[in-house]
């Protein structure tokens, strides 16, 4: 067990492809359509370089790391690929073992940065619709209309309420 | 007038009430949450030494006892999750004390097919510990005083057999990530036990005879010829003074090479640093 390995990952975040969509009805017709969706990409190898190929994956998600998301095996480069759950920020352990060597790797994973940052790599405008933001941080202004229009509602209600009745 | 106010009341105060009772019953649920669960240390030599094998030169070897004494073991909680192959050091959000006092645990207890030795349990706080640090601490007393690992145990090939006591006193202190096994360990969930473990690969001290010659781990290990030099009438009993003096250096570096890379955490490395060297 000195053969020891290294879990690299390569936080690129892959492409699959693209954008728009465009259908036609017919009757035998195949369509495809493709969505461009940022992926993480890790390579496995043991100290002297050599490929963890056809190694276990084991992926836990942030918010339930006592039980398996994923699980797969590593192709012949020692290379695995998966695509996060889009609303699950945090940590994401991979953990990849063969043959009594094995090593798990965190991976933070936060869905904003993940868009914002394709965007910049790729100038994509619509990549922060990839992923569902968790973010819900609202600005001064949006609070302070807000909670105007709770108020007015509140006094609408009572007005309504306590308007005389017509005889 | 008073009809407007009392419309009002009901209708802002009501609901903040109703409000106000969320808040309490969330505040509940969030003690309910930090509960906590127990976690147990075990400590696991693995099947090289519950079952023996062969060394890399070709002794079988079968462990009676295989002791190690642990001292100041603590698992923690460390964000960013801490990786002992790189420079960064360990940062704990949540520490738990599982050993404060020098233990000595026989690896080789039990049958063949033993569970690694519970070593002790304590209540911890809900939580995932992926890192864990511990002592390797010569023992103060008792029959492996002196020593902080002590093999005792039969070694035979081709006939010649080969009863040992090999004593190590090296102080080694071990800082390592997430346990790397089957199953995942140290993840505590309320009224829940979970495990962390100390892992100690004897392999890499004499090789093994399953693997090829240029494996890495037959190559760094030292094998167990160079102690079955030293037997005198079958019988081999020794200790780290007497290694440093009758081993050849190169195998003597070997060896404490060997010894300094034991712990692991299953399959998991650790970073390790001695406080004697020889």
């Amino acid at each position: 067990m000195t053969n020891r390995h290294k879990l690299n990952y390569l936080a690129s975040f892959l492409l699959f492809a693209s954008l728009g969509f465009s259908r036609q009805v017919l009757a035998h017709g195949a369509n495809i359509v493709y969505q461009q969706t940022p992926a993480i990409e890790v390579k496995a190898t043991y100290d002297d370089g050599k490929p963890m190929s056809n190694a276990q994956v084991v992926i836990y998600a942030p918010d339930n790391p006592a039980i398996p998301w994923l699980k797969g095996k590593t192709n012949e480069e020692g290379k695995f690929s998966f695509i996060p759950q889009s609303n699950i920020s945090g940590n994401w352990d991979i953990k990849i073992r063969q043959s009594g060597h094995g090593d798990i790797i965190s991976i933070p994973w936060q869905t904003e940065n993940v868009a914002s940052t394709v965007e910049s790599r790729d100038n994509m405008p619509n990549s922060s619709n990839w992923l569902a933001s968790a973010n819900n941080n609202y600005n001064p202004i949006q609070k302070v209309v807000m909670a105007a229009t709770g108020v007015w509602g509140f006094i609408g209600t009572a007005l309504f309420f306590s308007r005389q009745k017509s005889s | 007038m008073n009809r407007l106010l009392i419309s009002i009341w009901t209708i802002a105060i009501v609901p903040s009430s109703l409000v106000g009772c969320t808040v309490r019953e969330n505040t509940e649920t969030q003690a309910t949450n930090a509960k906590t669960g127990t976690l147990a240390l075990v400590a696991n030599g693995e099947d090289f030494i519950r079952q023996g094998f062969v060394s890399k030169d070709g002794w079988q070897i079968n462990f009676d006892h295989a002791y190690v004494s642990l001292d100041r073991v603590n698992a923690y909680s460390s964000d960013p999750p801490f990786n002992p192959s790189g420079e960064t050091q360990l940062k704990p959000t949540q520490t738990v004390s599982l050993v404060d006092k020098i233990t000595t645990v026989d690896l080789a207890e039990g049958e063949e097919d033993a569970e690694p030795i519970l070593v002790t349990q304590t209540d911890a706080p809900v939580g995932t510990y992926n890192a864990l640090s511990w002592k390797l601490v010569p023992a103060q007393e008792g029959s492996t005083q002196g020593n902080s690992i002590v093999l005792k145990g039969t070694a035979s090939k081709d006939g010649r057999e080969i009863n040992f006591t090999i004593g190590f006193d090296r102080e080694l202190e071990y800082t390592c990530g997430e346990y790397v096994g089957e199953n995942r360990k140290g993840i505590v969930l309320a009224a829940n036990m979970a495990q962390v473990e100390t892992t100690f690969h004897f392999d890499h001290i004499f090789g093994d005879n399953s693997l090829p010659a240029e494996d890495a781990l037959n190559q760094e290990a030292i094998g167990f010829e160079p102690f079955a030099s030293l037997a005198q009438n079958g019988q081999l009993k020794v200790n780290q003074s007497d290694l440093a003096k009758k081993l050849n250096s190169e195998e003597y570096a070997k060896l404490q090479q060997a010894i300094t890379g034991l712990g692991h955490v299953g399959e998991g490395h650790c970073r390790s640093s001695s406080n004697i060297e020889r």
